[in-house]
């Protein structure tokens, strides 16, 4: 639940969301779940000349599954708390695997 | 095919479809009906409201003795009006002042419905009311409970017709009359089938023979009243009317079946049953309608006891005996009119100002005619909207409703976690990074189970506005609401109780539920990780780890151990239970001690991992220095120190200040005046070593006391001082050291003999140290950043003796000079910065750099 538990952390900050389909979409994160669905407001496409059909969109819903990258706002992000949960999660799964 | 089981052929006056006329939708609004999409608020009245659903203890005092009705025929002494005519003028005058009060009618859903459900047929014209209406003459009320529901109904069925946005024409041959209306509303009710119609039709001739007469004996019932006179109310028009245009009517008839027809089933029917037309009719003074208007009255205050038995579903049921009733009527024109009577007189009064027969309709004007085409249309649609979407009306009872909302509850509950749960050791391992996060963020979410609070409280919120949008039916929502808070809470608690399973059968369903919630999704790996395998890899690496040490992976094993421990260490410290208060609380104590002991373990296993009293393989940096020369080695140097103890503070310090030579960012990042860049890696390493380490490091000095402080520039002057020196992390050691003896003199503090031996320490090392001095900056006098050697000079400088000064200044002298000669070539702020770092030397040994320019 890393991700997940990372993930909320980032809501109300923006990011940018690369899709499998390459499509880029920048917005505020408005809320996240175990799936790593996600949903943005106030999106932005990256190219948007190249997909002009989104250019009306102003938030969305994205499934889990057709993300490829999320980038996040490196400020909002507590990198020693962010390993710690690493290993945390590390642990746990190498407890649950036992 | 009665609805209560009541014979259906008599006089019901608790049947359910006198309560139509009044509050249609209390039954709609009681079942909590799905019907988003329509406004009901628009064509809700709210009067239903103030009734009383349960208090039907006293009805047999109100209405007369039902019993009495139900066993013995309706017939001659049964009174309709007898005591609502007394009061019929006042009723009438409500009527009026109402309806100027109220004058926008609401749209009659309700009644439109009920038609719909009740007119599944092309309609027939029905010629049988007219044995209804011709015969309440006979009947002499002898008392009425009525009264004081007389003006209510009749004040919401006030219809404008404007409504509809057919400007209601009043037909030049229907004359004062209208006598078509009735006859073209009527067979909009009539559920009739062929054979039916030609019954009525045959029967018809009787009934209009029968009817002609009876308006008489009324009139002369009540002479007094004067509702002739009057604006008659609406719903009395339709009675007299018929009772007027009986013989007109009978030729009219298949017109009108003919319209009906065409309009088909769903709409051609008129709707609006309830709707009274607004005075139009009244035009007539007609005293012979007097009767037939308090006999018309009491059904339509009949209903309101019934009010609770509305129910969509039901109307079927009613239709389906309306249309049983009018069967029987006009073979039986003597029968008691039952309470579609009631419904079928607003339909065709309604009716009336919209609707036209053929004929009427090629009067108007073609826009009128497209127009009222089109709101038929609308209204048709509408209908079978409302037809549609009531028809499942009530298949869930409430237990049903609820039990299905425990269930998605639990399901709430089990997904998102127990709010309980939150912030305990459980969930923070789960949860880590987002409840720690949180806590420091802290400020906005001050709870990290807000977000269920709000989740269940969003949910509970729905539902709430979904009933206040119910209306009024205040008790209702009230309980409702708190029904579903306790079943909020209940789901917690049983939630909160239940094992943790995968699988969950939950009460009523079936089969199981394999559970994926947020903590635990539905593992789409599942990889069986075989006992042996973990157990072989682990320990033999573990085992191998200590003793070879060394190697890259090994070193960041090491480091991953310690965080490890370090973090179970942390959580040991969270559960640090509360000193004990006194000596008494032996339990306290002991789950003190307990703790302690934890505690003491754990220490003992961060110290082991740290590796300090480990010596190092031949040729090899010790080990715990080689963990300092790794990102994550450094990092950990603040926590571990924490947990540390103070010896064990001073071990590690001494330890690296044996070892200060051989570590990284001291050998491996020397720099000359010659060679200064290094490259970036090692720069941010050094960085971070004097962030992290450095700053551990200077704690542990400050709490040392003048002998350690001395035998520890005792130790630097064992090891390579000229590489100490030569790089930054070295230096500011050495500054740190220095420093550190020079704030203790400041304090008076050291004992004499402390003293004389930090003297010898400081002569033997300013004797190594001074062949490094002029070296020992950074690249050339113009590259700058050489702050932290000057700072070290100025260390150097105070503690100095005359003659140690003097070779200072002689070793430095020439970047002195550089420095000032440079810096009245730079900019004034940026030389004013240089000749301050100049002058941290300067001053230390007692001159200025102002006396060199």
């Amino acid at each position: 639940m890393l991700f997940f538990s990372f993930f909320k952390t980032l809501i109300d900050h923006e990011v940018t969301v690369e899709l499998k389909n390459d499509i880029q979409i920048r917005g505020v994160l408005k809320s996240v779940d175990q799936y790593l669905n996600i949903k943005l407001d106030n999106i932005q496409v990256m190219e948007e000349t190249k997909y002009p059909h989104m250019s009306a969109v102003k938030n969305v819903f994205i499934r889990g599954s057709v993300v490829r990258y999320v980038h996040l706002p490196a400020n909002a992000v507590d990198i020693p708390l962010l390993e710690d949960a690493t290993r945390r999660e590390a642990a746990n799964q190498a407890g649950k695997g036992k | 095919m009665s609805f209560f089981g009541f014979d259906a052929s008599r006089h019901n006056p608790a049947g359910a479809g006198f309560s139509q006329a009044h509050n249609p939708f209390a039954g709609l609004s009681n079942r909590e009906d799905e019907g988003d999409a329509l406004e009901f608020e628009e064509t809700y009245d709210g009067l239903g409201d103030q009734l009383e659903e349960t208090g039907d203890a006293f009805n047999d005092d109100t209405f007369g003795d039902t019993a009495g009705l139900d066993t013995r025929p309706v017939g001659k002494d049964f009174d309709f009006f007898g005591t609502t005519a007394q009061v019929s003028t006042a009723i009438e005058e409500e009527h009026v002042r109402f309806t100027r009060q109220q004058p926008t009618a609401r749209v009659p859903q309700p009644t439109a419905q009920v038609s719909a459900h009740a007119m599944p047929q092309p309609t027939v014209p029905g010629p049988s009311s007219y044995g209804y209406y011709s015969q309440p003459a006979p009947y002499k009320p002898a008392r009425s409970g009525y009264e004081k529901y007389g003006n209510e109904p009749v004040a919401e069925l006030q219809v404008d017709a404007a409504l509809w946005g057919v400007a209601p024409k009043k037909q030049p041959q229907q004359a004062p009359a209208a006598s078509p209306a009735p006859a073209s509303a009527q067979p909009s009710r009539k559920v009739l089938s062929l054979e039916e119609v030609e019954a009525q039709m045959r029967a018809q001739a009787k009934a209009t023979q029968q009817a002609v007469p009876s308006p008489a004996p009324p009139q002369a019932a009540i002479p007094a009243d004067s509702q002739g006179q009057a604006p008659p109310p609406m719903h009395h028009d339709p009675a007299y009317q018929y009772q007027q245009q009986v013989q007109p009517q009978i030729p009219q008839q298949p017109d009108h079946a003919r319209k009906d027809q065409s309009f088909g089933p769903g709409h051609g029917h008129p709707v609006t049953i309830l709707q009274r037309p607004h005075g139009k009719q009244g035009a007539s003074p007609q005293p012979p309608a007097q009767p037939a208007a308090h006999f018309r009255q009491e059904p339509s205050a009949t209903m309101q006891p019934t009010q609770i038995l509305q129910n969509p579903n039901r109307l079927s049921g009613d239709a389906a005996r309306l249309g049983m009733r009018q069967h029987p009527t006009p073979t039986m024109p003597a029968s008691y009119p039952a309470h579609p009577t009631h419904r079928q007189q607003g339909s065709f009064s309604r009716q009336q100002q919209i609707i036209t027969h053929p004929s009427q309709l090629s009067q108007l004007s073609e826009e009128e005619k497209a127009a009222y085409l089109e709101q038929e249309a609308k209204r048709a649609k509408r209908n079978h909207k409302i037809f549609l979407m009531s028809r499942d009306n009530g298949i869930m009872t409430p237990q049903d409703k609820s039990f299905v909302t425990r269930i998605q509850l639990q399901q709430l509950v089990s997904a998102t976690g127990n709010p309980n749960e939150h912030g305990t050791d459980e969930s923070l391992t789960e949860d880590f990074y987002y409840q720690v996060h949180s806590q420091i963020q802290g400020s906005q979410r001050q709870h990290p189970n807000q977000p269920l609070n709000n989740f269940a409280q969003t949910y509970l919120f729905q539902t709430g506005s979904r009933q206040g949008g119910m209306r009024r039916h205040n008790r209702g929502p009230e309980n409702h609401m708190q029904r579903m808070e306790q079943q909020v809470q209940r789901a917690v608690e049983a939630a909160k109780n239940k094992p943790k399973n995968k699988q969950l059968v939950i009460e009523g369903s079936l089969g199981k539920i394999s559970f994926s919630n947020a903590k635990t999704p539905k593992p789409l790996l599942n990889i069986k990780r075989t006992d042996n395998t973990g157990e072989a890899h682990r320990p033999s690496s573990s085992h191998k780890d200590i003793p070879s040490g060394g190697d890259r992976k090994s070193d960041l094993r090491s480091i991953e151990r310690i965080y490890t421990t370090l973090m179970q260490m942390e959580d040991h410290d969270r559960a640090m239970p509360p000193h004990p208060a006194n000596d008494a609380d032996t339990e306290a104590i002991q789950r003190f001690v307990a703790w302690n002991s934890e505690a003491q373990i754990l220490n003992n296993k961060l110290w082991q991992g740290l590796r300090v009293h480990d010596h190092p393989d031949n040729g090899r940096v010790h080990p715990f220095i080689a963990l300092l020369s790794y990102t994550k080695g450094m990092k950990a140097m603040q926590r571990i120190s924490r947990h540390l103890s103070h010896e064990q503070r001073t071990t590690i310090l001494t330890l690296i200040v044996v070892n200060l030579d051989s570590l990284e960012v001291v050998r491996n990042a020397q720099v000359t005046p010659e060679v200064m860049q290094l490259n970036a890696a090692m720069r941010e390493n050094v960085e971070l070593f004097s962030v992290a380490v450095m700053s551990t490091l200077f704690n542990v000095l400050n709490e040392l006391d003048l002998d350690l402080v001395a035998g520890v520039l005792g130790l630097v002057c064992t090891r390579n001082v000229d590489v100490i020196a030569k790089s930054r992390i070295g230096v500011s050691m050495l500054t740190m050291i220095l420093s550190r003896a020079e704030i203790i003199k400041h304090g008076g503090g050291g004992s004499e003999q402390a003293w004389r031996s930090w003297d010898a320490t400081h002569t033997q090392f300013f004797g190594l140290i001074e062949p490094s001095l002029p070296h020992m900056f950074p690249g050339p006098v113009t590259a700058g950043d050489d702050i932290y050697v000057w700072q070290l000079l100025a260390a150097l400088g105070i503690g100095a003796g005359p003659d140690q000064q003097q070779r200072l200044v002689l070793a430095v002298k020439d970047r002195v000079m550089d420095t000032v000669a440079l810096s009245k070539t730079l900019p004034q702020d940026l030389a004013a910065q240089r000749l301050q770092n100049v002058n941290l030397f300067m001053r230390s040994i007692g001159l200025d750099v102002e006396l060199l320019q």
